[in-house]
């Protein structure tokens, strides 16, 4: 600890001068200059390392780009039409949209479920709660590497091979056998296990804010636990679910980390069964260093979660007003 | 409100500001550099990958320490990277800013990188000496007449076999495609597969497959690989019949399939040598990949590290000077660099001549392979190029149809390749 002569009661006695001078600022100014000079530097970072960049792309998604990122090549939309005929990139936007539809309600129903059931519990529910948390915490390419170097690697030492040996299974290639496709098993388990957790905190955060009274009367009514929960809890949860919904839509669309770290073979990408459209535009710009064609599926992939999301709104709505009452 | 807050007020805006300094600060010195020399009056900035065998990195700093020490002038700022799978990225990533290394190791080498200016032309520095390298290397790292690279090391993958497996298999190494469909088979017992190509049971057979059966990826401004639609469909067996080792903890480049006996056969390169002598003794064999059929030929893979200078070096002359000392005149670091950490070849044929590890035994047989069957990728070969090749190599695994698979990945590698040449 550094000690200096100073007390801490003489620093809070201004200065007659800095008096002076504080007056002239009104209260009104002084939180203003406060106001800019705390939020500038998160402003200018933003600026500088967000919009300009995005801006940049923007324009580099209309210019040949091939191992340089300086503009004025321009090539209109040559870029997106390029990429648009490469029946690969086309593969992965269909099989992103798929795996969207199937993975979110999955996602959405397992965190809910959990959520219901952890709020149910009398004893321990904070044991539970963090337990289900903790591996929202987990990098998804450390969890991947365990996925598929423990669980569910194709030697018979894999504990997903271990336990079928149990049963009488050969040892499987999990993320090698593609029909039937088990990789999803790999895929999917390992989605679940990161997510559920964070989604079920956010509907656990939803579930204690509707009021016991509205439960009170639904006993009193005879309402059983089903028809309590199709006709309280769910409608109640309305706006939050609204909200998991979409965060959980945007995390599909890009998912890339853990395709990428169970399908990468260490020297390259290429003999993947399933590859995410981010999978794709990381060999064509990162790779292979074409970011004309990079940039222009970047936004073309910004588009697609803009167009879902508004569906979503048109269809569900954002969070409602309605929810207060 | 109290001037008390106000004064903290001042003092967090003052702590804020200190904090940021001090992180700038932080930032604008090269966390991974090394420290460099007093004195000198340049530094040179080196990038590696990272290499996998233990003392690598000790051994190439040493080397830039040594340089120094001769030219007290000259400091060489050793960064050792990101493994291979990600060092190609960052580099090209760094090749675009301004605190771009001066020289850089590149995997596979890209003349497109020499074609677009970003690689200086080494033929000065090569000067008589040229004669004395490996011809494969020279025409492999030249662009349009001019060197743009030098080989460090040559590494050549072969395929290894367990002569005891073998032999109580009643099977001798194959020959043929077909012998080496039916030789994974016979050997494929209980926990052990017949042949380990990689996890995804892919690997690089498909250029083996293209190689064997006598036929290029690209015939000068021609992609062709789709004229080895016969021995690329081959795949297809190999996987009906669960002969190969698919999704093992290591990958066809390390060893560890092979000395853990969960493959018979293993094609990895010739650095993981030691290791496989040291797990296995003599019970091993090195053969080349075998033709795929009578009128095919027997191919081994040619690959190793290249260095080059970086065109928009401030110091290119320092540069260049450093590299012709390293890997043309220290002869005896080349041959340390070459066997100590793993087993590779010096592309400088006389060095090769005289390294001892490398004139006895299986590291023999896998030289004179490499010289004999050695074929390295195209130059112009391209990262998407590679994985539109063995994407459509893995369809044709899975059960696609070779020739159409083929050329549909032909077609847009062609295009790339139009665009590559301008």
């Amino acid at each position: 600890m550094t000690v200096t002569g100073t007390r801490p009661l003489d620093k809070t006695r201004p200065a007659p001068v800095t008096a002076t001078r504080r007056r002239r600022l009104t209260e009104r100014q002084s939180k203003a200059f406060a106001f800019v000079v705390l939020t500038a530097p998160m402003l200018i970072g933003l600026g500088v390392f967000r919009y300009v960049a995005i801006g940049w792309s923007f324009l580099l998604s209309f210019s040949e780009a091939r191992r340089t990122i300086s503009l004025g090549n321009w090539v209109g939309f040559d870029n997106y039409r390029q990429l648009l005929s490469d029946e690969r990139f086309r593969d992965s936007l269909t099989m992103i949209v798929l795996f969207t539809a199937l993975i979110v309600p999955v996602t959405f129903a397992a965190s809910l479920g959990l959520a219901v059931l952890v709020n149910r519990v009398k004893r321990g529910r904070a044991f539970f709660r963090t337990a289900f948390l903790l591996p929202a915490a987990v990098s998804y390419v450390a969890a991947a590497m365990i996925w598929k170097m423990a669980l569910f690697s194709g030697v018979p030492s894999g504990l997903a091979n271990t336990l079928g040996a149990l049963f009488g299974v050969d040892p499987t290639p999990w993320i090698q056998t593609t029909s039937p496709p088990l990789y999803w098993i790999v895929l999917v388990t390992l989605r679940l296990w990161l997510q559920v957790g964070l989604y079920m905190i956010l509907f656990i955060a939803g579930l204690q804010a509707i009021p016991p009274h509205l439960y009170e009367a639904a006993a009193l009514d005879g309402a059983g636990p089903w028809r309590t929960f199709r006709s309280v809890t769910f409608p109640m949860l309305r706006s939050t679910s609204v909200a998991i919904l979409l965060l959980m839509l945007i995390a599909a669309l890009q998912a890339f980390d853990e395709f990428y770290a169970i399908f990468s073979t260490g020297a390259s990408l290429g003999s993947e069964p399933v590859r995410t459209p981010l999978m794709h535009l990381y060999g064509v710009a990162l790779q292979d260093q074409d970011y004309g064609v990079g940039s222009a599926g970047a936004f073309l992939l910004t588009l697609l979660i803009v167009l879902v999301t508004l569906l979503q709104g048109r269809i569900l709505g954002f969070s409602r007003a309605g929810d207060k009452d | 409100m109290s001037a008390r807050s106000a004064l903290s007020r001042r003092g967090f805006l003052g702590t804020s500001l200190l904090f940021v300094a001090g992180s700038a600060v932080a930032c604008s010195s090269n966390p991974q550099g090394t420290a460099a020399a007093k004195g000198a009056k340049v530094t040179l900035t080196q990038w590696y990958h990272q290499y996998g065998e233990e003392g690598t990195q000790a051994a190439v700093k040493r080397y830039a320490e040594e340089y120094t020490k001769a030219n007290p002038d000259v400091a060489v700022n050793v960064v050792w990277g990101a493994d291979t799978s990600q060092y190609e990225t960052k580099l090209n990533a760094a090749l675009l800013g301004a605190d771009a290394p001066d020289i850089f190791e590149l995997g596979d080498f890209r003349a497109e990188m020499a074609r677009k200016g970003q690689l200086e032309p080494l033929d000065d520095i090569y000067g008589s000496a040229k004669d004395g390298f490996n011809q494969a290397d020279l025409d492999y790292l030249t662009v349009d007449g001019k060197l743009y690279g030098m080989k460090t090391i040559d590494d050549v993958m072969v395929l290894y076999y367990r002569k005891s497996l073998l032999k109580k298999a009643g099977v001798t190494p194959p020959t043929t495609f077909a012998e080496l469909v039916d030789t994974a088979k016979e050997l494929t017992t209980g926990g052990v597969k017949g042949l380990f190509i990689g996890n995804d049971g892919i690997g690089d057979s498909p250029y083996l497959l293209a190689w064997s059966q006598g036929k290029d990826l690209i015939d000068g401004d021609k992609v062709v690989y789709a004229d080895a639609a016969k021995s690329i469909g081959g795949l297809r067996d190999l996987h009906s019949d669960k002969s190969v080792l698919l999704g093992f903890t290591t990958d066809w480049y390390d060893a560890g399939a092979f000395t853990q006996s969960a493959a018979a056969m293993q094609w990895c390169g010739l650095w993981a040598l030691p290791t496989i002598e040291k797990a296995l003794g003599d019970d091993f064999g090195v053969a080349p990949w075998p033709a795929y059929d009578k009128n095919g030929r027997p191919v081994a893979r040619l690959g190793g590290w290249t260095q080059a200078v970086n065109a928009k070096s401030k110091h290119k002359d320092e540069a260049k000077k450093y590299l012709q000392w390293l890997w043309i005149k220290q002869t005896d670091i080349q041959i340390d660099w070459a066997v100590k950490y793993g087993f590779h070849v010096p592309p400088q044929t006389e060095v090769a001549a005289r390294t001892p590890e490398l004139s006895k035994g299986a590291a023999k047989d896998a030289v004179a392979i490499g010289t004999k069957n050695g074929v390295s990728f195209p130059a112009e070969w391209t990262q998407a190029m590679q994985a539109g090749f063995i994407a459509a190599a893995a369809d044709i695994a899975k059960g696609a149809a070779p020739e159409k698979t083929l050329e549909k990945a032909q077609a847009k590698a062609q295009s790339d390749l139009d665009k590559q040449m301008g």
